[in-house]
């Protein structure tokens, strides 16, 4: 995580949120998160904005949220050091689970990276926890951009995560949410990219098959 | 072509339009439903071509427009824009909408939106012979029934179905069909109904427009819908498309596309049968592709296919150029020995025998390099040579297909500025329209031969090689400039279909070729005739001076001081750069005859006029500046004065600096 700046600890919550969600529903809508945080949509959708800037999530207009590679590993960093305060409070100084629960939502966002990874190392030392990385693993379903897909690989199209004409265009020559789109080869200098989609070839710069967000099927 | 004067004459009432997504044969088609009776010219207003023609149909003639290749009727660009105009004009009574079989899913997009415009429609289902190749069936009878359209199933290249196509679309013409209805589901239908029910309060506008048609293209966002209703309507508008995305969750824009293609797909389900498999069906154009686009095998094959264009153009042309040369030098002989009358001598050989020569000597390297690109760009090979080149030529800010016409710069700049045609962006186009200047064209080496003869001796090679570098570094830092400068902040994505490959028949790549050829000739060639004359007559004035008291003579002393600092400030070379403007290689002819020692004493004549470290800087000036006027006049054909009058100004501005740092930067080093 040190490679980050730090998120507030809202949106450190919304993460693990999106994370959470993301692991028990198909798609994560604003409403879903809206309702687990007790939050108003309203609220919500700024907060995404800004996950959005930094790259964290993708979400199409009004569509289902994403998390993003990036978003992904940050959101089980926070999971990691949830669960790690959590475990350390009740199994190393005995406190009662409920207390160590809300204490734990308050710590694990003050706590600086450092210390934390100390903490894990010492509790990993000590046989406290198990050893291992963030239980959080990228799987071969999970959705990615057009641009990180394999050549050969197919996927489904999730969203369109572009604006105005562009966007338009991307739609109207068929990249439509739900369109089967294979990867078919990279140019000899390594961009653009060739996909097959409806039958038919088209050529893409990655930065624009960056926009495209697809499931792997 | 010969058909009775009646039908000639006759006016065409009936008229035909062609539409279709780019790459499905409609040219093909264009072709033959018109034969040679075409018109090749320009939409009003913008640089799409607008290609006519007509047929004659049971004695009475029909004309044929051919709308630009385009996959949607939106505003995404100026083709799409032209066409949607036109389709809304009403000019055309019908529209055969050509549709490749094998790709009825995108194909079927256009004709979709076209239907929902209401517009008469016949469908050519085209390449069926390629479709059943591919293991892919069309039941046409099916299809028909489901759009209310006839459909002809037609091979284009072979001539099959174009009896049954004109015969159908003949039928049709100038009937009124009911726009096609999609439904877009609850949420976006909803909203239409109150977006209609609004405009049809407003009889002025469901006088031309059907308003479902216009309630769908509004919440589409499309310009020209906007354009059409007022206030009120629009209001409606934000508060549909707010409801629309609360409801669904998703924005109206995409539900609608969505919506088409869902539309569409059941179509596809219920007419279309594949035999085999997808993995199963590698066609040739694939295994084609697959080394073409091969990651070690695509650029060599590139750089070998440019270089066989190369080769194409200008070997078989310069004999050919020779020819055209010496006709006209034989013409001008005859002439001038039949004229008495001395000034009226001079004008006609110098004048205008020369002028027109001047011209058509750029035919041959035109039609040929026409026909290599023609048959680049009809095989499907263009397509990869961008997608090949493209990572390179996007760091330059410019787009894959911008190489070619930079390549083809270093034999000549007037082909390669009419090869910018095959960009389809405007701001590609401009950029690379305005940068092929600074290749160093085949007819400014006897100017570099001439110095570098004359003042490197021992080094020729390296020196002419550093002007051909000095060129293309000024070309790639004006791209960049330009980039940022002109189009700061313009998207210009490289979506772009990669079309099958197919060969290309012998008439539609001729066609082709004649096409951009003649449209030379006939644009490009009265503005080179024309400064051709110019320059005769600014020689000439007053008539039997020598060349130093003449107009053009006194203009060079003008200029003298201009070009000092740059270190050639005499009014010989001020007066052979004014001469280079007609042709390049007509400065060292200029400077024989300002030296009064002809071409052979020249290289002499120089080193008293001349410093190697002024030779350099007269030679890079020679490359950079103004352009000769044949590509101002194909520039000009390609854009407008604007942007010819601007690369005239700016490339004299950059060719006077970079003389000047040269020769003062020179100077400094001590090299003077």
């Amino acid at each position: 995580m040190s490679n980050l700046q730090q998120l507030s600890p809202a949106l450190e919550d919304y993460l693990e949120t999106i994370l959470e969600l993301s692991e028990q529903e198909k798609v994560v809508r604003v409403t879903d998160i809206a309702a687990r945080l007790n939050i108003a949509k309203a609220s919500v959708a700024q907060a995404l904005s800004n996950l959005k800037k930094l790259k964290l999530i993708t979400q199409d207009r009004y569509g289902p949220v994403w998390l993003t590679a990036k978003g992904r590993a940050y959101a089980a960093g926070v999971r990691r050091r949830h669960e790690t305060l959590v475990y350390f409070l009740v199994n190393v100084l005995g406190v009662d689970p409920a207390i160590a629960e809300k204490d734990a939502c308050e710590m694990e966002h003050v706590v600086s990276s450092q210390t934390m990874d100390r903490l894990v190392a010492f509790l990993e030392s000590k046989r406290y926890i198990p050893i291992g990385e963030a239980n959080v693993q990228e799987t071969e379903k999970s959705p990615k951009r057009l641009d990180e897909l394999a050549v050969g690989k197919r996927a489904k199209v999730v969203s369109v995560n572009a604006t105005g004409a562009f966007r338009r265009r991307l739609l109207e020559i068929g990249i439509t949410p739900g369109t089967e789109i294979v990867i078919e080869g990279v140019a000899p200098l390594g961009d653009p990219v060739e996909v097959n989609v409806k039958g038919y070839h088209l050529s893409l710069r990655k930065s624009e098959a960056a926009c495209i967000l697809v499931q792997p099927t | 072509m010969a058909k009775p004067a009646s039908v000639i004459e006759m006016a065409a009432r009936k008229v035909v339009a062609l539409a279709g997504n780019p790459n499905v044969g409609k040219t093909c088609i264009f072709n033959n439903l018109t034969g040679a009776r075409q018109h090749v010219g320009n939409w009003p207003g913008v640089t799409v071509e607008k290609k006519e023609g007509y047929f004659v149909y049971n004695g009475e003639k029909v004309r044929v427009v051919d709308l630009p290749g385009i996959y949607s009727l939106g505003a995404y660009s100026e083709d799409e824009v032209v066409a949607r105009n036109y389709l809304l004009s009403g000019d055309a009574g019908v529209v055969i909408n050509i549709i490749d079989a094998s790709n009825l899913e995108r194909n079927l997009y256009l004709t979709v939106q076209m239907l929902e415009m209401g517009t008469n429609v016949v469908a050519a289902l085209n390449m069926v012979d390629e479709a059943e190749v591919r293991g892919i069936k069309v039941n046409t009878d099916k299809l028909a029934r489901i759009l209310g359209i006839p459909v002809v199933p037609t091979v284009a290249p072979k001539k099959r179905g174009m009896a049954e196509l004109v015969a159908a679309a003949m039928q049709e013409t100038m009937k009124s069909r009911e726009p096609l209805k999609i439904l877009y589901g609850k949420e976006v239908e909803e909203e239409l109904a109150k977006l209609e029910a609004l405009i049809d309060k407003h009889p002025m506008l469901t006088a031309k427009l059907s308003s479902r048609w216009l309630a769908v293209k509004l919440l589409e966002g499309d310009d020209y819908a906007l354009r059409q209703v007022g206030k009120d309507i629009l209001q409606q508008r934000e508060e549909s498309i707010r409801r629309i995305e609360e409801n669904s969750g998703q924005d109206a824009e995409s539900l609608i596309v969505e919506g088409r293609y869902g539309f569409i797909a059941g179509i596809v389900e219920e007419t279309v049968t594949r035999r085999k498999t997808p993995e199963e069906r590698l066609t040739l154009s694939d295994k084609i592709d697959k080394i073409v686009t091969h990651r070690v095998l695509g650029i060599p094959i590139f750089l070998a296919a440019m270089w066989a264009v190369f080769q194409f153009t200008f070997t078989l042309g310069d004999p050919l150029i020779g020819y055209v040369e010496t006709f006209f030098e034989w013409l001008g002989g005859l002439a001038g020995a039949w004229i008495t009358n001395e000034v009226l001598a001079s004008l006609v050989v110098d004048g205008i025998i020369g002028g027109v020569g001047s011209v058509l000597v750029f035919i041959p390297p035109i039609f040929l390099l026409f026909l290599a690109i023609s048959f680049l760009e009809d095989s499907g090979y263009m397509a990869r040579a961008a997608y090949v080149t493209d990572r390179f030529m996007h760091t330059l800010g410019l787009h894959g297909k911008s190489f070619i016409p930079l390549l083809i710069g270093f034999g000549c700049n007037v082909p390669a500025v009419m090869a910018t045609r095959t960009l389809e962006n405007k701001r590609d186009r401009i950029i690379t329209l305005l940068i092929t200047p600074f290749m160093s064209c085949a007819a400014r080496l006897p100017v570099y031969v001439l110095f570098v003869g004359a003042f490197f001796a021992q080094r020729e090679g390296l020196v002419i090689f550093s002007l051909y570098l000095l060129g293309i570094v000024i070309a790639i830092l004006m791209g960049m400039l330009f980039k940022t400068l002109f189009f700061k902040g313009e998207q210009a994505p490289f979506v772009m279909e990669l079309p099958p490959y197919r060969m290309p028949t012998l008439k539609g790549t001729l066609i082709h070729m004649w096409e951009r050829g003649y449209s030379f000739i006939r644009k490009a060639g009265t503005i080179i005739f024309g400064v051709v004359v110019l320059i005769w007559l600014l020689s000439n004035i007053p008539f039997g001076v020598p060349v130093e008291q003449s107009l053009i003579g006194r203009l060079g002393q003008l200029m003298t001081p201009i070009f000092a600092p740059c270190g050639f400030g005499t009014w010989e070379a001020a007066v052979a750069l004014s001469f280079g403007i007609l042709a390049k290689e007509a400065v060292v002819g200029t400077l024989g005859v300002v030296y009064g020692v002809g071409e052979e004493g020249l290289a002499t004549a120089i080193t008293q006029y001349f410093t190697p470290l002024s030779a350099y800087a007269f030679m890079a000036m020679t490359l950079l500046y103004i352009p000769c006027v044949a590509v101002i006049g194909a520039i000009k054909r390609e854009t407008n004065w604007k942007w010819a009058g601007f690369a005239v100004g700016y490339t004299l501005a950059i060719g006077w600096i970079v003389a000047f740092l040269i020769y003062q930067g020179g100077k400094l080093l001590g090299l003077g």
